[in-house]
C-alpha cells in the first residue's frame, strides 16, 4: 500500500522533472513575449497616455479604424516594402554573384577575404551609423568630397527625401552582404563536384552549369536568405532610422516599426501604437507562414 | 555581363576574382579605418583627405572621455554582456536537456513556444515590457538591461540540435553507473558541449555588446546605459563633433574587434552556425 503510493508520487515527480528544467527557459519568454503580446492587444482597444494616474479609456475598434484611415500608416507600410524588397541585393543577389564568381581563387586568399568582409556584421548598429553619417556629411563628409572632385553636385544622402531612404538600405545592406556573401559561399562549396563533372561531360557551358546544376542546388540557401531579409529587414534598419534621420526628411525614411516607436514613446498614444503592433505581428506571422510554405516547396536538395 | 566576358578574354579569370573580393573588402573596411584616422585627428585637420593624419592626436579621446562616461558605459556593457551570455548558456543547457531527455506531455507546445518568440517583433511587446520594468521601479537601471535576456530561443534551439546528436551509449553508460540527471547532464553531457556552448557565447556577447533597442528603450542617464546608447546620446548632443563622435566610436568597437582578431575563425563560424539572426 505505502508502496504504491510512493510510486504514484515518483511518478508524478518524474512527470513534473523535465517542466522543472524547462521553467528558466519558458517563464521569462511568457513574461517577457508572450503576456506582453496579450497586453499589447488588449492595450490596442483603449485610449491612454501612458501617466500612470490617468485612466485607461476604452474605445473599441477606434484605435484600428483611425489608424487604417492615417495617410503616414500607408506610407510607412510603402516604405517597409521598400526597405525589404531594397536589401534583396545585398542579402541574396549580388551575394551568390560574388560566391559563385569568385569559387576558384585559391584556399590561402578565400580565407584572408572571409576574414576581412565579415567583419561590418560585428560592428554596432550605431558604429555604423555614426561612421557613415560622418563619410555621408553633405559638406565635409569624404563621399561627397570625391563626388566634388570628380565634378558632380554633392549629394545630401540624409537629408533629401529622394535619396534617404536608399542611404539607409545601403548603409544596412553595408553591414550584411560580406555575411550573406560567406554563407552562399559555403553553400556553392558544400555542391557535390561529381554533379558539376557530369554536367561538364554532357556538353554543358559554364551559363548553363550555373543555371541548370548550382543555382537550383543552392535555392534553398537562397531561400533561407530571402526569407530572413524579407521578415527582418525593416527591422534591422531600425537603428539607422532613429540613429540618422529620425523617419524623415518627411517621413521618407518611416517604416512601421519605427512608426511604432513613434507612437508610443514620442506621441505617448498607447492605444495607437498597440493597435499598430497587432496589426504589424498579424502581418509579420502571415508572412512568415507564407514564406516557410514556400521554401518548402521550392528547396531542392542534391540527395 | 558583356564586359566582363570580354575582359575575361584579356585578364586571366583569377585576377578579376582577386579584384571583385578586393573590392568588395575595402568597402567593408575602409569606413572602419576612416573612423580610426578622422578619431586621430586634431580638430583644425578635420576635414583633412590624407590618410593618415598629419599630425596625430589624442585630443578628441580626452574630449570624449570628459564629456560621457565612457570608461562607465564600457563597464555597464562589459557586465550586462557577461551576464546575459552565462544566464543564457545555462538557461539553454537546461532548456535543451528537458527537451532531449524526456518525451512528456506539452513538449511539442513548449518547444514551440521557444521556437516562434522571434516571429514576435521586439517593437510589438515593448510598451508593455516598458511597463514592467516601471512597475518593478527598475527604470534606467543596469539590471532591467539583463531581465528580458534570461533566455532566448536561439541558444536553446542550437543547444537543443547539439544534445540531440550527443551519443546515447554515453548516456547510458553514465545512467548504469548511477549518475542522477543532474550529473549526466553537468558532468557528462555539457563538457561534451563545448564547441556549441562556446559559438553560442560569442554570439551571446557580440550581439549583447551591440544591442540598441532595449537600452534606448530604458536608458535615461549616460551613467546607467550601455556604450551604443552612450553614442547615441553624444550624436544626438553634439552631433557634427566628428573627432569626438569617430574617438567614441572607436573605443565603443575596439573590444569586440580585438575579440575578433584573436578569435577570426570561430567568431565567423558562430555567426554561420547561426544563419542570419
Amino acid at each position: 500500500m505505502s508502496g504504491s503510493i510512493r510510486i504514484g508520487r515518483a511518478n508524478r515527480l518524474a512527470g513534473a522533472l523535465p517542466w522543472l528544467y524547462l521553467l528558466p527557459v519558458v517563464l521569462p519568454l511568457i513574461v517577457w513575449v508572450y503576456e506582453p503580446l496579450g497586453e499589447a492587444a488588449w492595450l490596442s482597444f483603449f485610449e491612454w497616455d501612458m501617466l500612470p494616474d490617468t485612466a485607461k479609456r476604452f474605445v473599441g475598434w477606434a484605435n484600428y479604424r483611425n489608424l487604417l484611415a492615417l495617410p503616414k500608416l500607408w506610407k510607412a507600410v510603402g516604405n517597409t516594402v521598400i526597405y525589404m524588397l531594397g536589401l534583396l541585393p545585398f542579402s541574396v543577389v549580388i551575394p551568390f554573384a560574388i560566391a559563385i564568381y569568385t569559387q576558384d581563387l585559391p584556399a590561402r586568399f578565400r580565407n584572408i577575404y572571409r576574414v576581412l568582409i565579415f567583419v561590418p556584421m560585428i560592428v554596432a548598429p550605431v558604429v555604423a551609423a555614426a561612421v557613415w553619417r560622418w563619410l555621408l556629411d553633405p559638406a565635409h563628409g569624404l563621399v561627397n568630397r570625391l563626388l566634388i572632385g570628380a565634378g558632380f553636385e554633392p549629394v545630401r544622402f540624409l537629408t533629401d527625401p529622394h535619396v534617404a531612404i536608399w542611404t539607409i538600405i545601403f548603409i544596412t545592406g553595408w553591414k550584411l552582404i560580406g555575411f550573406a556573401t560567406l554563407i552562399a559561399a559555403a553553400a556553392n562549396a558544400a555542391i557535390n563536384p561529381s554533379l558539376i563533372e557530369a554536367a561538364k561531360l554532357d556538353g554543358a557551358g559554364p551559363w548553363a552549369i550555373i543555371r541548370r546544376v548550382r543555382l537550383p542546388l543552392l535555392s534553398s540557401t537562397a531561400m533561407l536568405l530571402v526569407t530572413m531579409s524579407l521578415l527582418l529587414g525593416a527591422q534591422w534598419s531600425f537603428a539607422y532610422i532613429n540613429a540618422l534621420t529620425e523617419g524623415g526628411p518627411l517621413g521618407a525614411t518611416i517604416n512601421i516599426y519605427y512608426l511604432l516607436w513613434d507612437f508610443g514613446f514620442s506621441s505617448g498614444a498607447v492605444g495607437w501604437s498597440a493597435s499598430s503592433a497587432v496589426l504589424l505581428f498579424v502581418a509579420f506571422a502571415l508572412l512568415a507562414m507564407g514564406l516557410i510554405r514556400l521554401s518548402d516547396r521550392l528547396s531542392f536538395h542534391d540527395d | 555581363m558583356m564586359i566582363s566576358v570580354l575582359i575575361g578574354r584579356v585578364l586571366p579569370r583569377g585576377v578579376l576574382g582577386h579584384g571583385v573580393m578586393l573590392v568588395l573588402s575595402f568597402l567593408s573596411l575602409f569606413p572602419l579605418y576612416w573612423m580610426v584616422v578622422s578619431s586621430l585627428r586634431p580638430a583644425n585637420a578635420m576635414f583633412e583627405t590624407s590618410l593618415w593624419p598629419s599630425a596625430a592626436t589624442w585630443a578628441n579621446y580626452r574630449y570624449t572621455l570628459n564629456a560621457i562616461p565612457v570608461a562607465q558605459m564600457l563597464v555597464n556593457t562589459l557586465v550586462v554582456a557577461t551576464a546575459v551570455t552565462l544566464v543564457q548558456l545555462c538557461t539553454a543547457v537546461l532548456g535543451a536537456f528537458a527537451f532531449t531527455r524526456w518525451r512528456f506531455r506539452g513538449q511539442g507546445l513548449a518547444y514551440a513556444l521557444v521556437a516562434l518568440t522571434w516571429l514576435v517583433p521586439l517593437q510589438v511587446v515593448m510598451i508593455p515590457n516598458f511597463l514592467l520594468v516601471a512597475d518593478l521601479g527598475l527604470l534606467d537601471s543596469v539590471t532591467a538591461l539583463i531581465l528580458p535576456h534570461f533566455a532566448s530561443a536561439l541558444a536553446v534551439l542550437m543547444t537543443t540540435q547539439a544534445m540531440r546528436s550527443f551519443p546515447r551509449e554515453l548516456i547510458d553508460a553514465a545512467l548504469v553507473d548511477g549518475a542522477g540527471n543532474w550529473r549526466l547532464l553537468w558532468q557528462v553531457i555539457v563538457p561534451n558541449l563545448r564547441g556549441t556552448l562556446a559559438s553560442l557565447a560569442i554570439l551571446i556577447f557580440i550581439s549583447t555588446w551591440n544591442e540598441y533597442f532595449w537600452p534606448l528603450l530604458l536608458s535615461r542617464t549616460p551613467e546607467n546605459t550601455m556604450i551604443q546608447i552612450g553614442i547615441q546620446m553624444f550624436m544626438t548632443q553634439e552631433g557634427n563633433q566628428w573627432g569626438p563622435l569617430m574617438a567614441a566610436s572607436t573605443m565603443a568597437s575596439m573590444p569586440i574587434l580585438a575579440l575578433y582578431v584573436v578569435l577570426q575563425r570561430q567568431v565567423i563560424q558562430s555567426f554561420m552556425k547561426s544563419g542570419l539572426r
